[in-house]
């Protein structure tokens, strides 16, 4: 009897340390070489996007020297970041990935992903972009990855429900808040949008466009307000919203919240130019065609915007040809070619100039009620310049996600923002950052 | 837990007996057998659980903006503090405690009630009964998680439809309810299972004492509960030890439901925990400790239940 306790012992502790099995502690031993003029070989590439397998196949097609593989790999939501940064610490990472802004520093800050100075032409690539969303991919000097999307965040609406509350499309918050009253006034069990506990990039966005700065640097230290003064306010807003039942809780993208949108119980839709394929998707069926349209974010008094989501592609530390994973990066960023290979896949908003009207071209757009492009312009336009992302995003979104669980019984949006805040601060200074509040 | 499983069936005594007799004869063929074994254990079983032990005592520090190289050093028992002084960590700890004191009863009280059940029917019926309480089990945890998030989301789910049809206002997934419907799963899911390895242990019960019994004027009931019940205990006690393994690895069920709730954190259980020190707040170090420390408290209880059932069986 006693070795079988041993056995059952070695084995349960066996399986609890399997997690830990996978990965190794080798970082990628690679430096990075002087670039070569000509890069050549194979390499692989990982992303989460949809029709990103077709870029790779034309990628492959329009010239020799290079041959990418592609592999599809999970969403943030399923564990897609695990999975990429558990195998470049390995050593057996892809040698190009997809990350997206707030993940980035925390990627560059592990030494996950390598600078791309040297490696491409940057006159050509990031000179080019707009300032705001330059500054999502570089740190110190050193550009970290290429934007691929610059995705405004926008209000999708339903116009038939606008109109049945008798209300114009909601330029301020206040206006917002007025209209979310008058529609419950006709439709008792619907509500103009949904305030979604697993979207904290959604809570980072209305704080960024408030004029929040949940993260920045000062000498050699970081400085971390996620309950700062104009976080306070977005949250005491969302709060006396949830109070009064003018918006529902729901976690986006659960079966809940596509019934919702579905059933016309909610009829807004906080979300960027990617949100359109979703609602289309959800709401069809239902023969909402046409009722759909896109508008500004309601703003604080002067227009003002934020972004909500985007990816950018890199250059992995595990990379052995980081000369060609650049040339690939620079085709994925910034060649027509790559944006037509992908063809529809959504309602696609670009960083690189001049790239966004060839993805409208393959985009049919004709589900929604208005120009939704047009709308996306003029939001990307009011983008707030000044945002970072933080050292360790994961932190922050799990804290705020977890503290997001309370709503219901008793917890609130200011208290939650105040466990993230701490939770943010007490996890970097674990990890030996200095950090200032 | 499912491959180690069918080894539970208890033997009486035998292997002691046996392990005797081959020692003097072969024991260049033993090692042989023994091989094979022993080579993939060590691979995968025994070198992760070195590996992490040594991970646990280490820690990555860095500095300033932290965009650099971070140091690794010594740290000693320090990840294994900052566990234990976790709040998260503690909550997750009393929460499966929890969770153990709401599922053990009902999952083990119900394998027992259903085998007993199950041993009294006519034979033609067994077999049919047999499945029909297996079935679950056949069904993965992923899956079954997933169907049981959608009969428990509020507005898409018959069943709660059908409880406000009849009056009954209930959210499953609200922070109050979505540890008993975690719980519901878990039942719903290993109950049958465990009927199966009682109902084996009930064949193996002597029929002649159950005659004798039969002959003394015992009834069903009152041979369920005197005979059948007492003879069983040792295989009751190899599920309880399973059962209390299986409970403190809790992962995959809470996971997967969270994405329908916010009421699970990404810390609910331990071993989530551990996953969020791993994946999330990629601190390789603090989860190595972490899972050292929920394996040491498996063993732990193991040996307490191990212990305890043994010194029923004599009595």
């Amino acid at each position: 009897m006693k070795r079988r306790n041993l056995l059952v012992g070695a084995a349960s502790l066996a399986s609890s340390a399997l997690l830990l099995a996978a990965c190794g502690t080798g970082p990628g031993t690679s430096t990075a070489p002087t670039p070569a003029a000509d890069p050549s070989g194979s390499i692989t590439f990982w992303s989460s996007l949809a029709g990103m397998d077709k870029v790779a196949a034309a990628f492959n097609a329009s010239q020799s020297k290079i041959n990418v593989t592609f592999e599809t790999i999970p969403n943030a939501d399923s564990g897609g970041y695990a999975k990429l940064s558990t195998a470049i610490t390995a050593g057996n990472g892809p040698d190009v990935s997809t990350i997206e802004y707030p993940q980035l520093p925390q990627f560059v800050s592990n030494g996950q992903v390598q600078p791309l100075d040297g490696l491409i032409d940057k006159s050509a690539t990031v000179d080019k972009l707009a300032g705001e969303i330059r500054s999502m991919v570089q740190f110190g000097d050193k550009t970290y990855g290429l934007p691929y999307d610059a995705a405004p965040m926008v209000m999708y609406y339903r116009q038939d429900m606008l109109a049945k509350a008798g209300v114009e499309v909601p330029r301020t918050w206040q206006e917002f808040e007025d209209a979310a009253k008058k529609l419950k006034a006709v439709a008792p069990d619907s509500y103009l949008a949904s305030f979604n506990p697993n979207q904290v990039p959604a809570t980072a966005g209305l704080a960024w466009q408030a004029g929040a700065k949940w993260f920045g640097t000062s000498d050699d230290s970081w400085e971390v307000g996620v309950n700062d003064e104009a976080t306070r306010k977005v949250a005491g807003y969302w709060q006396k919203l949830i109070d009064n039942k003018l918006v529902k809780v729901s976690q986006a993208f659960s079966d809940e919240w596509s019934l919702d949108l579905a059933n016309s119980t909610v009829v807004g839709v906080i979300g960027a130019n990617w949100s359109a394929t979703g609602i289309q998707k959800r709401t069809e069926a239902s023969g909402q065609k046409g009722q759909w349209i896109a508008a500004e974010m309601p703003n604080w008094g002067t227009p003002a915007g934020a972004f909500f989501g985007g990816s950018s592609f890199n250059v992995t530390k595990s990379s052995k040809n980081p000369a060609a994973a650049a040339k690939f990066v620079e085709f994925l960023t910034t060649s027509q070619e790559a944006i037509k290979a992908r063809g529809n896949t959504g309602s696609a908003f670009l960083a690189y100039p001049g790239l966004t009207p060839v993805a409208q071209q393959a985009y049919d757009a004709s589900y929604f009620g208005n120009d939704i492009y047009d709308v996306f312009e003029k939001a990307y336009a009011t983008v707030s310049p000044g945002w970072q992302w933080g050292p360790s995003w994961d932190l922050t979104n799990t804290a705020l996600k977890d503290a997001y669980g309370n709503l219901g019984t008793g917890g609130t949006v200011p208290t939650a923002l105040d466990t993230a805040q701490k939770a943010t601060v007490a996890g970097l200074e674990q990890a030996g950052l200095s950090v200032k509040q | 837990m499912a491959t180690q499983a069918p080894t539970a069936v208890p033997q009486p005594a035998a292997p002691q007996r046996r392990r005797s007799t081959a020692s003097g004869t072969g024991g260049r063929t033993a090692a042989l057998f023994l091989v094979p074994f022993f080579a993939v254990f060590a691979i995968a079983m025994v070198a992760p659980v070195i590996y992490a032990i040594v991970l646990s005592f280490y820690a990555q520090q860095k500095s300033g903006l932290g965009f650099g190289e971070a140091k690794t050093s010594f740290v000693g028992f320090e990840n294994y503090l900052q566990v234990l002084e976790s709040e998260s960590f503690v909550t997750g700890i009393a929460r499966l405690g929890l969770y153990c004191a709401i599922y053990i009863p009902c999952m083990v009280g119900g394998a027992v009630v259903f085998a007993l059940l199950l041993d009294a029917t006519v034979a033609r019926a067994r077999k049919l009964f047999q499945l029909l309480v297996f079935l679950p089990h056949a069904v993965p945890g992923v899956i079954a998680a997933l169907i049981w998030a959608y009969l428990y989301t509020p507005g898409i789910s018959p069943v709660v439809q059908a409880l406000q049809g009849g009056g009954i206002q209930v959210n499953f997934l609200d922070a109050h309810m979505v540890l008993p419907a975690i719980v519901n799963i878990g039942v719903w899911e290993w109950t049958g299972y465990n009927v199966i390895i009682l109902f084996t242990a009930l064949q193996a019960v002597p029929r002649e004492i159950l005659e004798a019994a039969r002959v003394d004027g015992a009834g069903e009931i009152r041979a369920a509960l005197s005979i059948k019940f007492p003879l069983i205990l040792p295989a009751l006690s190899v599920i309880m030890l399973f059962t209390i393994i299986g409970t403190l690895q809790l992962f995959t069920e809470p996971s997967i439901i969270a994405k329908a709730t916010p009421s699970i954190t990404s810390t609910w259980v331990p071993n989530m925990w551990a996953y969020d020190a791993a994946f999330i707040r990629h601190n390789l170090n603090q989860a190595a400790a972490a899972s050292i420390i929920i394996a040491a408290l498996a063993a732990f209880l193991s040996l307490v239940v191990t212990r305890f059932s043994s010194r029923m069986n004599k009595s």
